[in-house]
């Protein structure tokens, strides 16, 4: 209980909170593939955030300290294997539409087949080509960065990323 | 001119993996330019997908599944060496031994009977040594073992 209470993020951590959450919550969605095991990541993430701010041991920069402990969770998470199989056997509550399947604008925007197939893509890549391509696209962050996040090599991150993109790109050509 | 790029040279243009000649032509040929545009829009296409739609709930099956029918192959082959070293190598190695000859089973199973019906508890002489035993014999055996008096 003391514990629980110790390490409740406390309100200095609202601004990291605010401006990292939605970028590691849909980050974790993308490495796990699962909304709920996600969230259970990222809550870990930010305690993981506040032990190191209580212990004087803030880092330098934030986003990437974040990111590279959210990778580092994601894989173990993967590793553990456990998970995997309950989430195979049954759907979240968090996947099922609330609504009649309306489709989100990002939905409409692309066609269900093209759509289904990117997916299916990205699920097919490897591990690490997936969390490649997640921080360098959809992150948007530099080389260097998902280098040090991933603790490869520039040169290993960008033959990930090469494999990554011929990959997506026939499964995207294949839709057309 | 060189030649125009290759599809998968164009994937390393955008993963910066291309090599100076390979940026040199595509900097030069608009073909290749424009290829090269298409393939970031392509890109932008799988970026929003994968950041602004939810996945669908259907689900390919995992990569990790591609050692299942090696693991199946591996077991059949296991199998069959077993089944080999069984018929091949280790009767080889432990012959059976020859089928016994009518004389030796019938000494056996005399062996046997002289035994089970030695009322001293050692085993009576083999076949070649005495009559054979009959009822009347194995009878008076019992009453001199029971009465003390000589057979």
């Amino acid at each position: 209980m003391d514990r629980q209470r110790d390490v409740e993020p406390s309100p200095s951590h609202d601004p990291i909170m605010i401006a990292h959450y939605g970028r590691l919550r849909r980050l974790c969605r993308l490495l796990l593939g699962d909304p709920q095991e996600a969230e259970d990541v990222v809550q870990e993430v930010f305690l993981k955030a506040h032990e190191a701010e209580q212990l004087g041991r803030p880092p330098m920069d934030w986003a990437a300290w974040l990111t590279r402990v959210a990778v580092n969770a994601c894989h173990d998470r993967r590793r553990a294997g456990g998970w995997m199989r309950f989430r195979l056997r049954s759907s979240h509550i968090d996947d099922l539409p609330l609504v009649a399947d309306t489709p989100s604008p990002g939905d409409a925007a692309v066609g269900e087949e093209t759509r289904r197939r990117i997916w299916a893509a990205f699920r097919e890549l490897p591990r690490r080509q997936q969390a490649v391509f997640a921080l360098r696209y959809i992150e948007e962050q530099a080389t260097a960065d998902v280098a040090v996040a991933l603790g490869l090599s520039p040169g290993s991150v960008k033959r990930h990323l090469y494999r990554a993109i011929r990959h997506l790109r026939r499964a995207l050509g294949d839709a057309r | 001119m060189s030649a125009c790029l290759s599809d998968d040279a164009l994937a390393r243009v955008h993963a910066d993996l291309a090599s100076i000649p390979e940026r040199a032509h595509l900097a030069a040929c608009a073909a290749c330019t424009g290829r090269s545009r298409q393939l970031r829009r392509d890109l932008d296409v799988v970026t929003a997908v994968l950041r602004d739609t939810r996945e669908p709930l259907t689900r390919v099956a995992p990569a990790r599944r591609r050692w299942l029918p090696a693991a199946v192959g591996l077991s059949a082959a296991a199998l069959a060496l077993l089944v080999w070293v069984e018929v091949a190598v280790w009767r080889a190695v432990t012959p059976v031994p020859p089928s016994m000859q009518p004389q030796e089973v019938a000494a056996i199973l005399s062996d046997v009977s002289a035994s089970l019906f030695s009322v001293s508890g050692d085993p009576m002489t083999g076949a070649g040594d005495e009559a054979p035993l009959s009822l009347e014999s194995m009878a008076r055996d019992v009453d001199s073992t029971l009465t003390g008096a000589e057979p």
